[in-house]
Order: C-alpha cells, then structure tokens, then sequence
C-alpha cells in the first residue's frame, strides 16, 4: 500500500499535528521563562528550538518509512536497543549525571541520553512480539516469552541505574498487554505481584546491604526517594526540600497563576531542576490551576487522537505502536505531573513535550511520526 | 486480520479510561492545591522569599538639666561580617591582618549567636579610613565583609557622670526574658545600667523594618516594603553638669589630700547632691569610675575583667546608692532628733563627759574619741558642735533601757534601712539592726544573739551593725533643711518629644515623713551650723561665702583606715541643698569630706570653687 494514494487528506492528522504543535509551543514558552533568569539561560532556549528542529525532520521520516517493516526485524532491533542502553557504559563515550550512566559523550560534549530512542525501540520490538499472538494471550509460556524480551532492555537500564525509564518500560508494556490482549487474571497477579514485590523490597534491600556491608541494589537516594513519598517532613533540605518546594510553586499558582515570568519560586531558585523535571512547577505556579488544566487538555487531546489511530490501524502491529505511545506518555505525563504535585515518588522523568532536553524532545516528536506513519496507512473503511 | 478490533473493543476502552482516570485524579489534585488550599500556597512561597531585617532607632540622648548632652549618638563605620564568614579561615586570617585584632577574638565576634541570622556581626568599630579604603578596594578577597555606618553612644564629656549614665550593650539572655523586655530581640542594644536602664523604654524607641526579596540561598535580591524607625526621646536628668564635674573632682582631690595625710588606702569616694524641696539629684559621684566608651560595640574580655576583678574597688558599682556605709557622727542628728522627740534631751541638757563611759558597767566601758580628759561638762548643742560620743552613749544607752526599740523605730521614719525609692538601679535600703535582726543574722551563734544594751549605744553613734547608703544620708539632711518632709530623690527631670517639648515632667513627691516637731529641728539646725563656724567643720569652712549647716563623721571600719563623711546643707537661712560626701579610708570627716563638701555646696550655689586644706582630728 503506498501512501498518498488518496491524497493529501489521507495522509494528515490535523488533531494529532495541532496538539503536538501546541505542546511544543507551550513548552517552549515554558521553558524560555524557567531559563531566562539562569545563567547560560538563553543559550539553553536555543538548545530546546534546535532539539525541537531535529525532532520534526525526524518526525517527517518516521511518518514516511512504512512501520510494518520493522515487524520482522525483531532479533536486530533487539540488539540495537542493547547497544543503545549499553552504549554510554563504553569508555570515553560515557557520562554520569546524578548516580546513572546514562549519557552519551564526545569530547566532553554530552550529545543525547540513548535510554529516550531506547524507549520507541523497545515499544517496537514489543509490538512485533506480542502482535505474533492476534490479540490472545493465554499460556504462561507466551507471558513467560514476552516477559523474558522486556528483560534484555528492562535489565540493562536498572542497571545503569535508572529505575524512572525503567518503569516506563514496565508501563508501556502493561499498556500494550492490554490492548493485545493478555487475560485479565495475569494484571491481577501482576499486580499482586508488585505490592508484595514493594512490600518486601525495602527490608530484603537492608538484609542484602547489611550481608554485603555495602548499597547492593537500591542506593541510598533512591531510597531516600522512596521514603520521602512516603513522609515529605522527612528531610526538608534534602530529599523532600524539591518536592515541598515543587508543592509550595504550583500551590501558589492559585487559579489563574502569578503571571509568566513572575513566579518566585522559579525565579529566586527555590525550584530544583525547573527547565527540566519540575517544569510543570513552573507553569502550575505562573499559569496556576487554567494553565495547567489547559495542558492536560492538550495531552487529553494527544492521547485520545492516538488511540483513534490505534483503533484505526490497519494491523495489530500499528495498533500496539500506537497503544505503546499512548502508554508512554501517559505513564510520564502520570509521573512527572504527579511527583511535582506529591502524587507519586521523585525520579527523573521528563513531561513530554515541555521539558528542556533535546533527547526526550527528538523521541517524542518521531514517536510522533510513526503515529502518523500507522494513521497514514489505516484501513480502508 | 480486521477481527482483532472486534476483539478488542474492550481493551482499547480500557486504556481509554486509563488515560481519563490519569489526567481525572491529576486534575483534581491540582483544583485541590491551586483553588481551594491556594492561599496557604501563597503565604508558605512568600515565607520562602521574603525575610524581614529590623532597623535600629537611634537612642534617645541625655542631657543635663540645663540641656546640656550627656549622651548622644554619633556615627560609626564599623566593619562586619555575615555570620558565614566564621568558617572561612583565609579570609579570617587576612581580616586579622588588616584589623590588628586576632582570629579568635574576630571568630568569636562573627559566630555569636546572640545576633538574628541574618544581621551581619560587627567586627569592628570606629575603623580607620585606611581600613575602609583597603576593603573598597580589595572587595574580592574579603567576601561577607563589608563597611556598615552604624549608631553609636557618645559621652561628650568623656567619663563625668558614668554612674549615673550607665552604659549600653547587647540585651542578654536573662534580660529577654524579662517583662520588661518584652518585644526584644537577641542582638537589641539596650541600657544595662543607670540611666540608660532605668529610662530603656523611653529611649529605646521604635524599629524599623525593611522586607528583602532573598533567593533560595539567602542572598537578597531587592527591598519590597520599608518602615523608617521612630527614634527614642530624650531625657532631660536633673544633674547639672558643672556641679557633677565639680563633685567627681572634689572628690579625686579628697583622695589625694587623704594621701598627703598618709591615708594611703583611700582609693574610692562617693558624694551626693540633692535639692531638699524637690528631691531632684544635681550630682552623684563615685570613684572609681569607669569609662562607659568600653562598652560600645561590646566590651573586651580583658576589659570586663579588669573593671570587675577583686582587687579594682568594683568601678562600675555607683557607691552613692549601692554601697552601705557606717555613717558615724553624721547620724548623731538623728539620735539627737530622737532624743528630742521622745524627751529624753534638750538643747542644753548638760551632760559630763571624761573621755571614758562606763555607764553600762566597768567591763562594759566606751571611750569618746577625745580620750585624753574628754570634753568635760557639754550641753546636747556643744555635743553635736563638738560631736562629743559621751552625750549620745547617754541617748542611745536611755533609749536602751526604754525598750520597745525607739531609736531605730524612729531612724527609720527618716528613711535609714529604707530604699529612697530613686529612679536609679541598684539601690540598697541599708540596715537599722534591731533584736530580730541579731537573732536571725547570728542564727548559728547562739552567743551572740542577745540584743545588749552596747548595740543600742553604737547604733547612737552611726556605728555597731547600722549601715546606710551615702544617698540616705543626703536624704535625711535634706530632710532636716525642709521642715522634716524627706523628698523622693530623683535623676528624671523632663521626656521630651521629637520638637524637644517636655511631654512628662516629674513632680516632686514625698518619700517619708518622720514625726517631727519645728522646734526640735531648730535645735539641731542651729547645732549643724555651729559645727561648720566653731565646731569640727569650722577648719573646712573657714572663710566660706554661705552659712552652711553640717556635720563631720569619721566611721571606723574593721581592718580599714576611717572612713571620713561629711553632710551638710545651705544656705543656711533658707537651705536649698543637702550634700554628703564619704571618703573610704580617707581618716578624719573634718579635714578631708569636708572640704570635698564645701567645693561641691561652692558649685551649687554659684560660689568660686577653691580647694581648701583642712585640720580636725575629731570623729
């Protein structure tokens, strides 16, 4: 099937392409005022729009390359994605930004974090396996396989160690189980599973550190993380100090905000990480409550408009890509919107679209494109 | 392969209604945040930033009843160092360096907690211009350093009147906690003692404050709102400054001339001067004194010891209100005045004196001071004149025998053992002993318990256990000048507000009213002024302008030289001042108090001030 067979109107997706451009406007205004008062701020927002430009072409490219060939490359992409998460381990090429090696460097010039095309690699290669099945998913040897796939680059990323992106990889491939079909009483054991798994895990971590007289598996701030969700008093300067802050910035936003630019958590430095994590703390306190429910209208807008395009998938295989995106940006929209709000622990997930940071900006926008790759190519009706 | 829509229908619902359900709860959280708990939000950021710093009012001055300063502020530049700083040990050691102080001493200066986190502490003050100059220059290497002009005291006339002034100093932790301090702050500069204490509330004033914008590291950022202090209100004291000055000089005087006599361990001296119809102090002096400059910008440890170590005679004590006396035979006026009263003497009741007095029995004998032959046959008018013991052992020794402990009874009345109630500090009451007195203070001597007929004796001569404050006995005389009615004695004349109009202005007011009869008080009156023309005062006033009612006193003090006193008012005829002058260890009233008298009744009533020299032996 070529596209273009039936014009330019087959090819479009004018809510899709509307929100995105919304998004990436709104979060570059949002951007442009967290850096204006920091130092190397301006070079920064040029940064963002050059992360931004790349991203569209890649957007361009992915919408023409015709997704379902990647449906047999399932072994190399395999590969591909190990090399992307291993890639910042080779010497030289590697750098560490807050206890994980999960940066890409040349020549002392951190280039991209390759965990961000990692995570549409890893919703392809999920969406080739578990497409195999036509939407059944029964026999614990099939979830055993499909489990034992999402291991290579699950592992791999725990291991650099990044607990956020590898959560995001449990979140997409929850999110394409369930469109493709997996029996609902393997969610529930899932889920069991997880709430012993959390359960157990704080005091099994103590026992292996105690045995080993040393951090074995979770480090000492990743527990602090974990802890401080719990009980934010905990550790006002340190741990809880971003989250208390994040709080106290979008809280005084009220209704309509205290203006773009104007806010003084922001501004003074009081927010951690403002261009980036806690982005949304910056539109919660300068935009208050209309700004920020006018961005979760986009992402509403987003999501609902991608599963339009999952449902209108010619193939399972495009309905899962789309279904795994969804996923993606809904478990981190979820996520970041969620810990700078106390809803959910602090880990270093970036808001789609809005925060600085080229890596996660360029993935977006080509998940972007196979989005429109799959709607480019929907049945017929 | 179209089935798996059909199939599927459900799960795409699924995950419809996983995206509604996250954007659903995240939503309502934030309506919960931003709307409704928005305004506790608003109030926690703004506690974030903003950060309010005090501004010191200026002190309200002194000044002297003529409206001459005592006390006034002036300018500094001082040098001072965030709080930060302390842990920075180059640039402790380069301040070091350019201040000439040491780093322990500049250390403990910028890591006193006594301060509010945020005002810098000052390191220095009064620092040269070469000083300020080298900082101007060279900012860079001293970060958190800076030059500040802050207020401070200044004593125009050096050290006259310290005592009474008193000084200021950094409100103290026990002091914050007291009502009196309520509103203070650590870091507040406050009066510690004298004036400056007693009159804190007056002179304080109001702060200002000024509201910064700080960034998340403290750093101020801009100036949001700023309230200007009110400065505190002067106080005009009743002292007058030439008098004052006269007296501290007459009594440095007294010190030497009670050297050149080989009284060699005089060293310290009070005097007073009171108006007798309103109480009002023109001069109180105390030697030593002290230098209340010492105290700005915090006293030194090496200065603090020195002004309180044992051997210093304790300069920063006012001797005139807080040191206890025997008052010798300046309290026979008040034995005198009792005896009259209750009729036991009258002006010229003859009585015998040998020199030596065994009334109470031979083992009991007492010796009047004029040992060899006594004054042989004395009225109760040569006995003041020519302060004879013997005729106040009969007094005293009567009153004994009375029972009912008449004499102090009626001392009291005129204020002995009594606080005078001044608007100073520290004042003691003094003790008039009595039997319960020496029961409870002998407690653990059984022996010594018993009232006996000796204690009344010694207390008629202004000794034995009585005590009194050089302040008292000003009292008491101004007492006798003004018809037997004691004024509260007193350092506040006027508050004046910001045009320099008094808006509180004291009234004189009676402090006691001893039961007394005119005619009795004429009887000593005219027994006071033949002392200073024929009596033991006479070597003191000879050739003085004013006719000057007195009376010497030499008070013995175990292990110690005498204690010379002299009190006295005048004129005369129409008495206007009461003084009294005790030099420690100075020897004889006559020959060294008195004289410091005479120069300080020459200040008040505007007689040229000479230094006489005097001879009495008498006690």
């Amino acid at each position: 099937m070529r596209i273009g067979d039936d014009g330019f109107r087959r090819l479009m997706n004018v809510p899709l392409l509307v929100s995105v451009a919304l998004l990436v406007l709104y979060g570059s205004v949002m951007v442009q005022s967290a850096t204006s008062g920091m130092a190397g701020g301006g070079g920064m927002f040029y940064r963002h729009l050059f992360g931004l430009g790349l991203g569209f072409v890649l957007l361009v490219v992915a919408w023409l390359i015709d997704y379902s060939k990647f449906a047999g490359w399932i072994g190399p992409l395999i590969f591909l994605n190990a090399f992307l998460i291993l890639s910042p381990r080779i010497p030289g090429l590697g750098a560490t930004a807050k206890g994980a090696t999960s940066w890409l460097e040349i020549a002392g010039v951190r280039l991209f974090q390759p965990s961000e095309p990692a995570k549409l690699v890893t919703i392809v290669i999920m969406a080739a396996v578990i497409a195999q099945y036509k939407g059944r998913i029964e026999q614990p040897r099939d979830v055993a396989k499909i489990l034992g796939i999402l291991a290579i680059p699950l592992g791999l990323i725990l291991l650099q160690p990044d607990l956020g992106t590898g959560l995001v990889f449990v979140a997409i491939t929850m999110g394409m189980l369930l469109v493709g079909g997996l029996k609902v009483k393997w969610f529930v054991a899932f889920g069991l599973t997880v709430v012993l798994g959390l359960g157990l895990l704080l005091p099994i971590d103590a026992g292996l550190d105690a045995m080993a007289g040393k951090d074995v598996a979770l480090k000492e701030y990743q527990k602090n993380r974990l802890l401080v969700f719990v009980d934010s008093s905990r550790d006002p300067k340190g741990a809880g100090y971003n989250l208390a802050q994040s709080k106290i910035a979008i809280g005084s936003g009220g209704l309509s905000g205290q203006g773009l630019g104007s806010g003084t958590q922001g501004n003074l430095n009081f927010l951690p990480e403002r261009h980036t994590d806690f982005i949304f703390s910056v539109l919660g306190e300068e935009l208050g409550f209309l700004g920020a429910a006018l961005l979760l209208g986009l992402y509403l807008v987003l999501m609902i408009t991608a599963l339009e395009i999952s449902v209108q998938s010619k193939d399972l295989f495009g309905s899962l890509i789309a279904a795994g995106l969804i996923s993606m940006w809904a478990f981190q929209v979820l996520e970041n919107v969620g810990m700078t709000i106390g809803l959910m622990p602090i880990t270093g997930i970036p808001l789609p679209f809005m925060s600085f940071g080229s890596s996660a900006m360029i993935t977006n926008l080509a998940g972007t494109g196979m989005l429109l790759s799959v709607w480019a190519r929907r049945r017929r009706t | 392969m179209l089935d798996f829509r059909q199939h599927l229908k459900g799960r795409y619902a699924a995950l419809a209604m996983i995206v509604l359900a996250i954007l659903g709860i995240l939503l309502v959280r934030l309506w919960s945040m931003q709307v409704l708990s928005g305004d506790d939000y608003v109030a926690m950021a703004e506690n974030n930033r903003l950060r309010e710093i005090s501004i010191d009012a200026p002190r309200g001055r002194i000044l002297d009843r003529n409206g001459t300063p005592l006390v006034t502020n002036r300018p500094s530049l001082a040098v001072v160092a965030a709080a930060g700083t302390k842990d920075d040990e180059e640039l402790l050691n380069r301040l070091s360096a350019l201040l000439g102080m040491n780093v322990e001493e500049i250390r403990e200066r910028v890591s006193s907690v006594k301060e509010a986190a945020l005002r810098p502490r000052v390191v220095m003050i009064d620092a040269s211009k070469e000083i300020v100059a080298y900082l101007a220059e060279h900012e860079a290497e001293f970060p958190g350093v800076e030059v500040q002009v802050i207020p401070l005291r200044e004593y125009p006339n050096g050290q006259v009147a310290a005592h009474i002034l008193g000084y200021t100093g950094e409100i103290s932790e026990a002091q914050i906690a007291e009502p009196d301090f309520e509103g203070y702050v650590l870091g507040d500069t406050v009066g510690k003692t004298g004036a400056e204490r007693q009159f804190e509330s007056v002179l304080q004033g109001d702060k200002g404050y000024r509201r910064i914008e700080v960034d998340a590291v403290g750093r101020p950022r801009n100036i949001v709102e700023e309230t200007d202090p009110v400065p505190g209100r002067d106080i005009v004291l009743t002292i007058d400054l030439e008098v004052q000055r006269v007296a501290e000089e007459a009594l440095m005087l007294a010190l030497e001339e009670a050297h050149s006599d080989d009284f060699t361990s005089a060293r310290a001296a009070a005097a007073v001067a009171v108006d007798v119809q309103t109480g009002e102090v023109l001069a109180m002096a105390s030697l030593p004194t002290y230098d209340p400059q010492l105290f700005l910008g915090g006293i030194s440890a090496a200065d603090w010891e020195r002004l309180n170590a044992k051997d210093s005679e304790y300069p920063l004590n006012n001797r005139a209100t807080m040191a206890l006396y025997p008052t010798a035979s300046t309290f026979k006026v008040i034995t005198g005045l009792a005896g009259l009263t209750y009729g036991t003497t009258s002006e010229w009741k003859m009585y015998r004196c040998d020199g030596r007095w065994t009334e109470m029995g031979e083992q009991w004998s007492k010796y009047c001071w004029k040992r060899a032959g006594g004054h042989g046959a004395v009225s109760f008018h040569r006995g003041i004149v020519d302060s004879c013991d013997t005729v106040f052992y009969e007094i005293g020794y009567d009153f004994y025998k009375q029972g009912d402990e008449k004499l102090q009874k009626y001392a009291r009345q005129w204020g002995y053992g009594e606080l005078t109630g001044i608007d100073l500090p520290g004042e003691v009451s003094g003790r008039m002993p009595d039997a319960a007195w020496k029961a409870a203070f002998n407690r653990n001597y059984p022996e010594f318990r018993t009232w006996l007929p000796g204690d009344t004796v010694n207390i008629s001569i202004g000794q034995g256990d009585m005590l009194a404050t050089p302040l008292q006995v000003a009292a008491s005389y101004a007492g006798i000048a003004n018809d037997g009615r004691i004024m509260r004695p007193h350092v506040l004349k006027q508050v004046l507000d910001s045009q320099g109009e008094p808006v509180i202005e004291m009234k004189p007011e009676v402090a006691f009213s001893p039961d007394v009869d005119p005619g009795h008080l004429a009887v000593i009156h005219r027994a006071l002024v033949a002392v200073t023309q024929e009596g033991t005062g006479a070597s003191a006033f000879r050739g003085f302008e004013a006719k000057v009612a007195g009376k010497t006193g030499t008070a013995e003090v175990a292990g110690k030289d005498d204690y010379a006193w002299f009190a006295a008012y005048a004129p005369a005829a129409e008495p206007r001042y009461a003084v009294a002058v005790v030099i420690e260890q100075g020897g004889h009233g006559g020959s060294v108090a008195g004289p410091a008298a005479r120069e300080i009744l020459s200040a008040l009533l505007g007689l040229p001030v000479e230094h006489v020299k005097a001879t009495d032996v008498s006690r």
